[in-house]
């Protein structure tokens, strides 16, 4: 410390500016000033930056919608524009159930998501047991394939399954055979779990493979000498001992799907909640039909963003465990 | 104990029949082959009949005329992917959208212009992974740089910073519908007076709209990318830090030496990974604006497959194609480090 | 009932061949130890014993029920594994009670059984604990009585003491021996650690290489050993070979000869390469006997010590056979080496000229080709000091 700054002393002849920069290069502890300076800063902005658009959103709900139009955004508090609610409207989170019901399309969402999260627990956990597990030719090769395919984009299936959902007939592709024609199925629920559960199934797989693969092979050995099957130990045994990683496995599942928008705005013709219309039919409402209710529709926003940010903070260890281990196996 | 006990449990085993036990055991015995078979059986299924056949399907429909819901018409081989390419479709696309954007060499610096390229299916596509991802990628180094420090409420920030990916797209969509709606978004009002968006129908305008729809990606899913960069910091040996402190090394010798080449490779599948997601786009430019404003690929095939299920078909397919370039380049490095 | 048998029991994976052609009869009530080093196919023999392999070819009888294709679950074997593997999601009873819950038998039947097997192992109080609460031992215990609770015909135990402290795996053979007299059920065992084998077991199967090199009472196959291999495995510390040759009288090695008449044994031919074994504790220091030229003895043989290493209750004495001393002992590898053992009162000292000689009664021959054992003791010249022990293989294996 001395040292430096008798050092600090002797280039201080320049202007204040380059005696300073002089001492964060040269003084330990300043710099670590410095450095501190500039990690709060960048946390702080990261926070602004991604928690801003919600405090609007809660801006424009609470303002009555006949002040949004007129309203004058900034409010000069110490000589910076910050923009504030135009009066207190509370109500408009009631009136966003009553111009639309907009609990029915959050019922649907949820039944949609529960669905089909149980769908792919069920097919990802026999396919995490195998990849996981088990030793047999064509193991890298099908973990391949539906790694490749969960890369495809969901505009490349849309046809031919929005045709078949129509009631049209499934045809072999290049043979003209026609199998069947299968029930019509827009407007239910089955015209859209079918998608997701394809579209979320492979991350659920790379996901419990992970898991699975953890469990030491005497634990199962174990179960299947005491008296159970292959199936029966998986059930028995690898499952509860694998339950963090069915946790996650199962929030990324029903996030992704909450937050679906391609075939939930297509597969549900009509943005109705009795065509099973889902979260994306409810706000994509009140953008097409009330062009105007501002504030109803920046209080859809929050009502429909309340169950997946709880989700966040209750599982935020699963979701981030599960996108690494998701991604990065892969 | 005796030998009545003994035999207890054998008996116990042979005692149970009935289908239920005979399939039991016939699953029991199959080799490990026919066992992961049996049980892939579900996926093979749901993959095949979901994603596997409507691939071929939309490659086959791709070269036939025909509306949606009709049997194929004409067959015409790959006329539309022809004409997707030389121009001729874009009568059929909606709106002023054209496929492949004009090009004009007039001589003039920088001698090539890329006309209209706001307009351009594949271009906007192009465009808005690379800008995108490459903005989510530098702010999420930094929001993983933040996140692989020790502090005091730093599981509130990672939430924080979580939150945005977690959102549905509707919503995203409809927060930056009303930030930038020119009746109520204060920041039309500012970024318009620095020229950086049109001021009246800003959502509607394709170049204001293009840039609005790709902030908004950008503050979505820049959190997915910082979550997948702190996982490769934090897999570093922290032994490393003090080995390089002592050999008197600084914070930045540091990082250039040690933190970015060991998280590169995560780095790598993480862009390769947000790149095919981002050619996706659909939803944020529905719920932002609208597919014939910010024409990417994916919104063409949903325009316009009702009117010419072919050519949608043929979009459909150039969509996969593009990806599966992309695709193909991850395979290939997962081939190299060996899977 | 419980008698188990392997009828020429093969186990392939793609190009390694675990398990070659096994043959075993295992009889009811017995305590087999399978031994061999990593990678003999000891683990693998078990696991078809168990079902969890399927063997490529051949057939497993447990009992008189033919159970190669059966699942592991109705076999009536029990298993204990080396890493214990106790369920961590559930309680010790839940643990011991597994199997029996699994084929409904009734609470009171459990509970009854439960006790009693925790009884055995004496465990009782600690029902209700976890496991991750347990010590190794007790854990262990839990896992002996996990497999006892069931009454099954087979115990099969897979080095289930490998991963306890030295003091604990020695308490712990104590105990098994006296379960398996308690219990009075097969009991095959596999273990690398040929003590465990010798002091436990009514017989022992030695495995190398995916193969059966033998099977007899420990003492057999320690006194007799089928071929080198067995004489090298079972006993610590080993058994030294020296090279030689068979001549007109006896064996001629690098730095000493054995004599005997070779004429006696039909095994041997001379001009034969042969490797002459000898235990440590079977070479002795001449000055430490009171009669050397007694006629079970062999010719001294002048060695050199080298590195001595007392173990309290005797001492090791690295002997140097060759003249040149200069080499060390790394350059010359075991070649020119002998272990010897002597009582811990023994005066000696490193890099002392001494004489030794061996009990010609407990020299082993093996052809140095095929390791087959040619004779287990040599008489002397004079056939005074024939032993009754000596005498040659039969050469039928």
């Amino acid at each position: 410390m001395a040292t430096t700054t008798e050092r600090d002393d002797d280039t201080s002849e320049g202007g204040p500016l380059e005696s300073w920069t002089n001492g964060v290069l040269k003084d330990e502890a300043k710099r670590q000033r410095l450095y501190r300076a500039l990690f709060w800063t960048a946390c702080g902005f990261f926070l602004v930056t991604t928690l801003f658009p919600f405090y609007w959103l809660l801006v424009l709900a609470l303002t009555p919608n006949n002040r949004i139009l007129t309203g004058d955004w900034s409010l000069p508090v110490i000589g910076v524009e910050f923009p504030h609610p135009q009066g207190f409207n509370p109500v408009a989170f009631v009136e966003v159930f009553q111009v639309v019901p907009f609990h029915y399309f959050v019922f649907n969402s949820f039944v949609l998501a529960t669905t089909t999260t149980i769908i792919v627990l069920v097919i990802a956990t026999l396919a995490g047991y195998v990849f996981g597990r088990l030793e047999f030719p064509g193991r890298g090769a099908l973990m391949l394939g539906i790694l490749v395919i969960s890369y495809f984009p969901p505009a490349a299936f849309l046809i031919p399954l929005f045709d078949a959902f129509l009631g049209n007939p499934v045809v072999v592709p290049f043979l003209g055979i026609e199998l069947f024609s299968p029930p019509r199925l827009v407007n239910t629920p089955g015209s859209m779990i079918m998608p997701f559960s394809a579209l979320f199934l492979p991350l659920a797989i790379f996901i419990l493979t992970t898991f699975y693969a953890q469990i030491p092979d005497g634990l199962e050995d174990a179960a299947r000498v005491e008296g159970t099957t292959r199936l029966g130990a998986l059930v028995r045994v690898i499952m509860p001992l694998s339950a963090p990683g069915i946790a996650t496995a199962a929030v990324l599942t029903f996030i992704s799907v909450y937050n679906e928008y391609f075939f939930s705005s297509i597969m549900a013709l009509e943005n109705n909640p009795e065509n099973w219309s889902p979260l994306v039919g409810g706000i994509l409402s009140y953008q097409t039909q009330y062009t105007t209710d501002f504030n109803l529709m920046a209080a859809a926003s929050i009502v429909g963003v309340l169950p997946v940010v709880i989700l966040v903070i209750i599982a935020q260890e699963r979701i981030v465990s599960g996108l690494t281990a998701g991604a990065l196996k892969e | 104990m005796s030998t009545e006990q003994r035999g207890s449990e054998a008996g116990r085993e042979s005692q149970r029949s009935g289908p239920i036990v005979a399939v039991t055991r016939w699953i029991e015995n199959l080799g490990e082959t026919a066992f992961a078979y049996l049980l892939l059986t579900p996926i093979f299924v749901l993959l095949g009949a979901i994603a596997l056949y409507p691939l071929l399907r939309t490659f086959e429909l791709s070269m036939y005329t025909g509306i949606l819901g009709e049997g194929e018409q004409e067959f015409i081989g790959l006329q539309h992917y022809v004409d997707l390419f030389t121009g001729d479709a874009n009568p059929d696309l909606p709106g002023s959208v054209i496929f492949l954007p004009g090009i004009s060499t007039d001589g003039s610096f920088p001698f090539v212009h890329v006309e209209n390229w706001v307009r351009s299916t594949l271009l906007v596509t192009l465009l808005f992974a690379v800008i995108s991802v490459f903005f989510e990628t530098i702010i999420g180094f930094g929001q993983a740089l933040v996140l692989d420090k020790e502090f005091r409420g730093r599981r509130w920030v990672r939430a924080a910073i979580i939150i945005p990916w977690a959102i549905p797209l509707v919503i995203q969509g409809m927060i930056f519908y009303l930030m930038f709606h020119p009746s109520t978004g204060f920041l039309t009002q500012y970024l318009s007076s620095w020229g950086i968006v049109a001021s009246t129908n800003t959502l509607n305008d394709p170049t204001s709209a293009f840039l609005i729809v790709t902030v908004a990606d950008i503050w979505k899913t820049t959190a997915f990318m910082a979550l997948l960069i702190l996982a490769g910091l934090q897999s570093i040996d922290r032994s490393l830090y003090d080995v390089a402190k002592v050999a008197g090394a600084s914070r930045w010798q540091q990082f250039r030496l040690i933190t970015f080449p060991l998280v590169l490779p995560a780095l790598g599948i993480a862009v390769l990974f947000r790149v095919i997601d981002s050619m996706r786009i659909y939803g944020l430019i529905d719920s932002v604006s609208s597919c014939t404003t910010v024409p990417s690929l994916s919104c063409m095939v949903v325009e316009t497959f009702y009117s010419s299920r072919g050519l949608a078909s043929a979009v459909a397919f150039v969509t996969a194609g593009v990806i599966g370039i992309v695709v193909s380049v991850v395979i290939y490095q997962q081939y190299k480090e060996g899977i | 009932m419980a008698r188990v048998t392997l009828d020429h029991v093969t186990k392939r994976y793609e190009d390694v061949v675990a398990v070659n052609d096994m043959n075993l009869d295992i009889k009811d009530g017995e305590f087999v130890c399978l031994v061999g080093p990593s990678g003999c196919g000891k683990s693998t023999t078990m696991e078809t014993i168990a079902g969890l392999t399927k063997p490529t070819e051949g057939t497993i009888h447990i009992g008189d029920t033919d159970v190669t294709r059966l699942p592991p679950k109705d076999r009536g074997v029990a298993m204990v594994f080396q890493n214990i593997a106790l369920f961590p999601h559930m309680d010790v009873y839940e643990n011991i009670s597994f199997g029996l819950r699994l084929r409904n038998y009734d609470k009171e039947e459990i509970d009854r059984r439960v006790d009693e097997a925790a009884d055995v192992v004496q465990l009782e109080g600690m029902l209700d604990r976890e496991p991750n609460e347990l010590s190794g031992g007790q854990q262990q215990r839990v896992a002996i009585a996990r497999a006892i609770v069931r009454n099954p015909d087979v115990f099969l135990m897979d080095e289930p003491l490998a991963n306890l402290d030295a003091k604990l795996r020695v308490h712990m053979r104590t105990e098994l021996q006296r379960l398996h007299k308690e219990l009075d059920t097969t009991i095959i065992y596999v273990t690398h650690d040929q003590a465990e084998a010798m002091t436990m077991s009514d017989r022992i199967a030695v495995l190398n290489a995916g193969e059966l090199q033998q099977i007899d009472p420990p003492l057999v196959c320690y006194n007799e050993p089928t071929n080198r291999f067995v004489a090298g495995f079972i006993g610590s510390p080993s058994m030294n070979f020296v090279e030689g040759n068979v001549v007109e009288n006896g064996v001629e090695t690098d730095n000493f000869e054995v004599g005997f008449d070779p004429a006696g044994i039909p095994s041997l031919a001379v001009g034969d390469q042969v490797s002459l074994g000898i235990r440590p504790e079977d070479v002795y220091l001449v000055d430490q006997i009171e009669d050397p030229d007694a006629p079970h003895l062999t010719d001294r043989i002048d060695v050199r010590t080298d590195v001595l290493e007392p173990m309290g209750d005797e001492i090791f004495v690295y002997l140097l056979l060759e003249e040149d001393q200069e080499t060390s002992m790394e350059d010359q590898g075991m070649a020119g080496q002998l272990l010897m053992s002597v009582t811990p009162d023994t005066e000696i000292e490193g890099d002392e000229d001494v004489d030794v000689v061996l009990d010609r009664s407990k020299i082993h021959l093996f052809d140095t080709a095929t390791g087959e054992a040619l004779a287990h003791g040599v008489a002397d010249l004079t056939g005074i000091g024939s032993e009754p022990a000596a005498g040659e293989v039969e050469s039928d294996s």
